[in-house]
């Protein structure tokens, strides 16, 4: 692995340690305008991210992504 | 209370970004979040609603609408821009009082609906700051560098010093299998530890914070890093206390010979030990 790599892949951990706290906890409040999850979906797939603990999202993303295909 | 909710008036379909919830009393000027805001255009402004304070700025209801939302949401640059924003303005926050963190992108279309849901939820709120008053978030992670735990293993464990002689005296097909044998047995011992070192780390570490909860597990490749992670967890810690390190660096040198390695993150906004949803009064 380059160290450009290594560097890169850093930068990529802090992110997803970030992403990880600020989607998923934190407190819900009643905005006007919130993310639901079909959002939050849209945002690792935005990311790139892959986090064990949304294995499962993985699955629900792929549905997402051709629900939106189809409204479209 | 009154209902002005027809307030879109002159603001030129600007709403508010809300990062956290403070204490209005706690809230001096003092926080320094010039150039921060997820709108760059904004500064963050603290929207008093005494007891409580929200720590918002205005952004523009065309970028943060629902219906364009979602194609933001796809792009990363905008993304990370956004979600760097909104850590950075909660760490400024944490730095000078407590702050009970929102969700990514919690937006009000006017201050008063801003306004008028802190003063409807002010109880719930108040409730969820007294929790986290002068604590903050750290993370723990622990790794176990397999060769370091191999070695240290093979001191106690007949059965892996065994595999591991004969694998090494065999020739290179036969022991091939062997090395399997050891992977397979070496793989079962880590899942031990993972299980009795996991409880433990977290019930010592629990001892010396207000509050915790183990987190899952994160893959290599979110972890970043080569070892496999066998404890991550969250925990509330007074925000000026060495106890909880103190704690963590003697559970580190007990574990050190058994190859494990820890982590520490933080000071986090306490994302973690805020409710997930507040019910309104």
């Amino acid at each position: 692995m380059s160290s450009r790599d290594e560097h890169e892949l850093k930068y990529q951990v802090t992110l997803v340690e970030l992403v990880d706290r600020v989607l998923n906890k934190g407190v819900v409040l009643a905005g006007d305008i919130t993310l639901s999850v079909a959002d939050v979906d849209l945002v690792y797939v935005g990311l790139r991210v892959l986090l064990s603990s949304v294995s499962t999202l993985e699955e629900q993303r792929d549905r997402e992504i051709s629900a939106v295909g189809a409204q479209a | 209370m009154s209902s002005d909710v027809g307030a879109v008036n002159g603001e030129n379909h600007l709403g508010w970004y809300l990062y956290g919830v403070v204490a209005a009393a706690e809230a001096t000027p003092k926080i320094e979040t010039e150039g921060v805001a997820v709108d760059p255009a904004h500064e963050v402004e603290l929207v008093a609603e005494p007891p409580l304070a929200g720590v918002a700025s205005r952004v523009s209801l065309h970028e943060f609408d629902e219906a364009t939302l979602s194609e933001r949401l796809g792009d990363a640059a905008w993304l990370e821009q956004k979600i760097r924003a909104h850590e950075q303005v909660l760490e400024r926050v944490l730095r000078e009082v407590s702050v009970v963190p929102c969700r990514f992108c919690t937006v009000y279309r006017s201050e008063s609906e801003l306004r008028r849901f802190l003063s409807e939820r002010g109880q719930p709120l108040l409730a969820a700051l007294d929790r986290v008053r002068g604590q903050v978030e750290v993370g723990v992670k622990a790794f176990v560098d397999r060769e370091r735990f191999v070695a240290g293993q093979a001191a106690r464990n007949e059965r892996i010093r065994e595999l591991q002689t004969r694998a090494a005296s065999m020739a290179e097909g036969r022991a091939y299998l062997e090395r399997r044998r050891l992977e397979q047995l070496v793989s079962s011992e880590v899942e031990r530890l993972r299980s009795s070192a996991g409880s433990e780390i977290h019930a010592r570490l629990l001892a010396r914070a207000g509050d915790g909860l183990p987190l899952a597990l994160q893959a290599t490749e979110v972890s970043g890093r080569d070892d496999e992670m066998i404890f991550h967890g969250a925990y509330l810690v007074e925000a000026d206390e060495s106890g909880f390190e103190a704690a963590l660096g003697i559970l580190a040198s007990e574990y050190r010979d058994a190859g494990v390695d820890f982590e520490l993150t933080g000071p986090w906004p306490p994302y973690n030990f805020v409710p997930a949803e507040l019910r309104a009064q």
